[in-house]
Order: C-alpha cells, then sequence, then structure tokens
C-alpha cells in the first residue's frame, strides 16, 4: 500500500533512528514552549523521574528480547522496597543488609517466574501475571497494607543527591545501562538472548542451553525491578504497600518506544532509554505547561500509538523492496 | 464450515478431559473443605452472595474468552468500562432516559473495542500494544470528563439493575448468566464461532479457508468492549457511583478467570464453561478465605497461586508437545 521511491537508505537511517527523532522533536517543542524546560535543574529532574522506569525497563527489554514478557516488575519492586525497609528498620538488620535481602528478593522473584516458565513450560504473560499477584500480595500481608517509614540517612541516601550534582538513581541507572548494554553487544549471552527471540527451535539445535538463557533474564528482570523498589523507597523515606501499580506497562512501552519487538529478537537498551525518556519528558513538559493530569494521560496514550504505528509504517517501508509476501 | 468446528470438537485428549473435568473436581474439591471448615459456608445466602460477587468479573471475562480464543488480549477492559460507565452515568444526571443512558454506554464501549479492532487490524499494531493504548487514553478520557469526580444519585430504575431481585436471584447474576449463556451459543453453536476458533488456531489456514479475519478481528474485540461496558453498567447500578478509576486492574482478574479456565493463550483452545468455572473458583477461594477470617490481604497471594498451580496441572495433564 506504500509505493515510495524514497532510497531505502535514507528509509533505514529513519528505522534505526525514529525513536531517538522523536525524542528529539518532543525535546525541542518543550524547549521552545517553556523557558523553564531546558535548564539544568529541570533536565536532573527528568532524568530522576525517568530512572525508575527506565531501570525496570532495561530488565523488561531483555526479557522481551528473548520472546517473553515480565508483568510482574511493579509487583517485584513493591515487595522488594517493604521488605527491604522492614528488614532495616523494625528487623533492626541495618540498611546494608536490608537493602541486599531487598536484591535477592527480587533474583528470588525472578528465580521463580523462570522457574514456572522454563521448568513448568507456562507461557510468560501468564507466569508473571500470577507472580504479580502473589509478590503484590506478599506486599501487603508483610506491611499489613501501611507505609514503612523511619529509614535512616544511609538508606535514603539511595535516592537524594550524588556526586557531581547527579542524584544517586541516575547514577545507578547509568551502571545499570552499560552493564545491560555490554551484556548484550558483547557477551555469548547476550548474543543467546537475541537468538532465543529469534527462534527457540533453531538455537536449542545449535546447542545453547536455552533454559539458562530464559533464567538469566527473569533474574536480571527480577533485580532490576528491585533496584527501582529500593530507590522509590529511599525517595519517599519510606516503604510503600502499593508503589510500582502499573510500572509494568510504562516499561513495555518504553521498551516498544525504543523499537522493541514483542515478537522478541529485536530490540537494545539505548532505544529502550530514549523510549523511557520520550515517557519522561512528555510528563515533566506536560507539567511544566501547566497541563491538567487528565489531559495529560490522554496525550500519553496517543503519543505511545502514533510511535508504534509511525514505526511500523517505517518497517513496511523498508520491508517493501524485498518482496512482499503474501497479504 | 461444519467441518472446521468439528476439528476442535473431535480431539478429546487429556487436556480437554482434564480442562472439563479436572476443574470440576478441583471446584467440588474445595467446596467440600471449605463446608467442612465453616458451616456457613453451604448456605443459599452466602453461595448466592459468591455469585454475586463473580458478576462483574464474570461478564468482563466473556468478552476476554472470546478474544483471547483468537490468541489476542484485551487490555483495555478496565478503562473501557470506566469511560463507558461514565458517559451513561452523566447522561443520567442530565435526565436522559435509563434506557437511551444505558444504550450509549453499551454503544461507547462496543466502539472502543471496534477502535481496538481497527488499530489491530488495520494498523497491524499487536493486540497487547493497542489495547494498551487504549487502556491508557480511555483512562485519561474518563478523568478528563469526571474530573476526578464520582458520579452518584443515579435513578432508581436504573439501579435494579445491579440491586434488583427476580425470582430470588438477583439481577446480576441473572445478567451474567445470561451473557454466558449468550457467548456460549454463539461460539458453540454459530459459524463465527468455529470462524474464531479456527483463526486462533491457525490465521493463515482460516484466511485460505475464507474466514474473513479482519472482521472476525474487529467483531471479537467490539464483543469485549460490549462485556466490559455492561458489566460496569452492573457495578455502577449496584454501587450508584461511578468512580473515575472504577474498573482499574480488572484486565487482570478477566485474563485470570480465563487462563484457570483452561483457555489456551495461544489461541483456539477452550471455551467459556472453563471460564465461568475459572470465575467462580477464584471468588469462592475468596469468599472461604473470608470465612475463615483470613486476612483480606491474602486474597492476592492465593490467586496468584492458583492462577499458577491451575497452568501447571494443564501442563501436567497436557500430551508433551512436539
Amino acid at each position: 500500500m506504500l509505493n515510495g521511491n524514497h532510497s531505502s537508505s535514507f528509509i533505514s537511517f529513519l528505522r534505526r533512528t525514529s525513536t531517538y527523532l522523536i525524542l528529539l522533536v518532543i525535546l525541542v517543542w518543550f524547549a521552545l514552549l517553556s523557558p523553564e524546560f531546558l535548564t539544568v535543574g529541570n533536565l536532573l529532574t527528568i532524568a530522576l523521574q525517568t530512572s525508575l522506569v527506565a531501570l525496570v525497563a532495561i530488565g523488561m527489554t531483555l526479557t522481551i528480547i528473548t520472546g517473553g514478557i515480565d508483568l510482574s516488575v511493579g509487583s517485584v519492586a513493591a515487595l522488594s522496597g517493604a521488605l527491604a525497609a522492614g528488614l532495616a528498620t523494625r528487623g533492626g538488620l541495618g540498611t546494608y543488609p536490608g537493602l541486599l535481602i531487598g536484591l535477592l528478593t527480587g533474583l528470588g522473584m525472578g528465580f521463580l517466574n523462570g522457574a514456572m516458565i522454563v521448568w513448568g513450560r507456562i507461557p510468560p504473560f501468564v507466569a508473571t501475571l500470577a507472580s504479580m499477584a502473589i509478590a503484590r500480595g506478599l506486599t501487603l500481608v508483610y506491611t499489613q497494607g501501611r507505609p514503612i517509614a523511619g529509614l535512616d540517612k544511609t538508606f535514603t541516601f539511595w535516592g537524594g543527591q550524588g556526586a557531581l550534582g547527579i542524584p544517586v538513581p541516575v547514577w545507578v541507572l547509568i551502571v545499570v545501562a552499560f552493564l545491560a548494554y555490554f551484556l548484550l553487544k558483547h557477551t555469548p549471552l547476550g548474543l543467546h538472548i537475541y537468538a532465543v527471540g529469534g527462534g527457540e527451535e533453531t538455537t536449542r539445535l545449535a546447542g545453547v542451553n536455552v533454559g539458562l538463557v530464559k533464567f538469566s533474564v527473569y533474574l536480571i528482570s527480577g533485580l532490576c525491578a528491585a533496584l527501582s523498589g529500593l530507590i522509590l523507597t529511599a525517595r519517599l523515606w519510606s516503604a510503600q504497600p502499593n508503589i510500582g501499580v502499573g510500572l509494568e506497562l510504562d516499561a513495555i512501552a518504553a521498551a516498544v518506544l525504543g523499537g522493541t519487538s514483542l515478537a522478541g529478537g529485536v530490540g537494545g537498551i539505548p532505544g529502550t532509554l530514549a523510549g523511557a525518556f520520550i515517557i519522561g519528558v512528555l510528563s515533566n513538559g506536560l507539567n511544566l505547561l501547566e497541563m491538567p493530569s487528565y489531559n495529560q494521560q490522554v496525550v500519553k496514550g496517543m503519543v505511545f500509538i502514533l510511535a508504534v504505528m509511525l514505526d511500523y509504517f517505517i518497517k513496511q517501508r523498508q520491508a517493501k523492496p524485498k518482496g512482499n509476501p503474501a497479504d | 464450515m461444519s467441518q472446521t468446528r468439528s476439528s476442535h470438537l473431535a480431539t478429546f485428549d487429556r487436556r480437554a478431559f482434564f480442562q472439563r473435568f479436572g476443574l470440576v473436581f478441583s471446584f467440588l474439591l474445595l467446596m467440600i473443605v471449605l463446608s467442612a471448615l465453616s458451616e456457613r459456608f453451604l448456605t443459599p445466602s452466602n453461595l448466592m452472595n459468591v455469585l454475586r460477587q463473580a458478576t462483574i468479573n464474570g461478564i468482563v471475562s466473556v468478552g476476554m474468552t472470546i478474544v483471547i480464543l483468537t490468541g489476542g488480549i484485551d487490555l483495555s477492559v478496565g478503562s473501557v468500562l470506566a469511560l463507558s460507565v461514565t458517559v451513561g452515568a452523566s447522561l443520567m444526571k442530565q435526565g436522559q432516559p435509563v434506557a437511551w443512558a444505558v444504550g450509549v454506554a453499551l454503544g461507547t464501549g462496543t466502539l472502543l473495542g471496534v477502535v481496538n479492532g481497527l488499530m489491530i487490524t488495520r494498523a497491524k499494531i499487536p493486540p497487547f500494544i493497542a489495547t494498551l493504548g487504549m487502556l491508557t487514553v480511555a483512562r485519561g478520557l474518563t478523568l478528563l470528563y469526571t474530573q476526578g469526580q464520582p458520579i452518584t444519585g443515579l435513578p432508581a430504575e436504573f439501579r435494579w439493575i445491579g440491586t434488583g431481585v427476580v425470582a430470588g436471584i438477583p439481577m446480576p447474576v441473572i445478567l451474567s448468566l445470561a451473557v454466558f449463556a449468550l457467548g456460549w451459543i454463539f461460539l458453540t453453536r454459530t459459524k463465527y464461532g468455529a470462524q474464531i476458533y479456527l483463526l486462533g488456531d491457525n490465521p493463515t489456514a482460516a484466511r485460505l479457508a475464507g474466514v474473513p479475519t479482519d472482521r472476525m478481528t474487529v467483531l471479537v474485540y467490539a464483543i469485549s468492549g460490549f462485556c466490559a461496558a455492561l458489566a460496569g453498567l452492573v457495578l455502577v447500578a449496584r454501587l450508584d457511583s461511578a468512580q473515575p478509576i472504577i474498573g482499574q486492574g480488572y484486565e487482570f482478574n478477566a485474563i485470570a478467570a480465563v487462563v484457570v479456565g483452561g483457555t489456551s493463550f495461544s489461541g483456539g483452545e477452550g471455551g467459556l464453561a472453563g471460564t465461568l468455572l475459572g470465575a467462580l473458583l477464584i471468588e469462592t477461594l475468596n469468599n472461604g478465605l473470608n470465612l475463615l477470617n483470613v486476612s483480606p490481604l491474602w486474597e492476592q497471594v492465593v490467586k496468584g497461586v492458583v492462577i499458577a498451580l491451575a497452568l501447571l496441572l494443564y501442563k501436567v495433564f497436557s500430551p508433551p508437545s512436539k
């Protein structure tokens, strides 16, 4: 249906950079509309707000590349935050053992997801739906539905100001993003993650332990979710039992905006970061323009749909010269 | 089309057997255990309570089952529910006739479902993404429209949908049973039902067999939108309040009922009988925990464990694939 005569190299350039172009357009647009937007302080605020979703989205990207998904991230974030805060304060363990147990909780939930998916052969969507309910339920049971306050400075440090005036959560994001990028692009495991998403049976026949690859992505996703939950807890100075509700949807949106395909085999960390920042910049910019939060949700949903459609049309144009499969 | 229907009915494997009877056995076992543990469980009023609690999720689950049978998913049901009832409730507050308001609400839900279907068939957006977008947009429109305020004080004749009793049976229960019955007839006794199973089983084969796949896809999302709107109307009629955050998370409850009911996520396998049992099983468990004075905070944990166990059992009882 699209018969462009454009050079395919231009189209493939658009294809590779569409996420960044969208981000750039939004940045320029808000910079023109609001004088407060393009200030160092505001940009750091955006980075801080985006870091929570971006951390989760990095783990999510890995699961989606294998052709899976992790719906449990929001609940895992809440459970990790609650256990860490509870054990650090009323449990009397102190901050660092508390944080460690928070991270182990994320790994534990990731292990549960991996076990259900690899050993139980349950589809990832429903397996992680089950663990989403379990982790949220355990959070409510542990906290009795009430916030856990009284965190000391060593804990709240992780949500506060860090070196060079950059908030600690942003530093954590930078480190995690770099590690994940390195893992995907420069290690055998990264190659196998793409391979599993491209074709599980073929990968198995090539001698790759597919189960192990899947286990690792859900472990990493659980760990990323836990990190995000601990940081949010530190930022709020308390563990809230209902944090992270809907976080999975934001993380999936970031990954998909960043060009990761839900069918698996395609995607990457830079795209996901850009996707997360599109969401973060939109929220921040619309706030600066004093748009009521209700309208914001409509705008965000529409940008999401439009970006996905744009991506599809660009893909179609690129695919055209290679011959059109039966429609 | 008759031969395509017989093809999915003819395969009477262990999975189908477990799906049909394993769930019934589990349900009966749960009933026996709960009756033994609490004398209040097996009373007519409590059983009616379970039924009433299950109605809203039940109605949403009917549409969700049909969508999942095609291999799709509808994440937008909770938001579509909210937007539809908000439109309906505000029309009633303006003094419009109840029948008109109800019709517009159901029409809104159906229309939003059609939009989902068109995004999936025309713009080729994967169902998960398309309905995720709709989830955000419809919730935003609801908040925008209500400015975050609940709509209360609805006419008594409308509230009858949620609070009325006919022949000793609450209206919501009658309505949801009717929706299940209609859905069951649609899926098993019409050519469209057979086409939906075929579409979910193998889209390419369905297209080659002459199934209008795009139109069927739009139809199933329209049905899901309609069911969400209807469930919302029943809920609002019962509560006499349309909260802008109404229906949040309902997509997951519906998916849970469908999945526990044995409908396969890859499409083409399952049905509404299972979903009905799935919805009832989850609600009975919640009710049982309540009667046994277990803190409602445990509800989610139990729900998650039940979903996981049900899926594991289906896998254990299914023939080894490949």
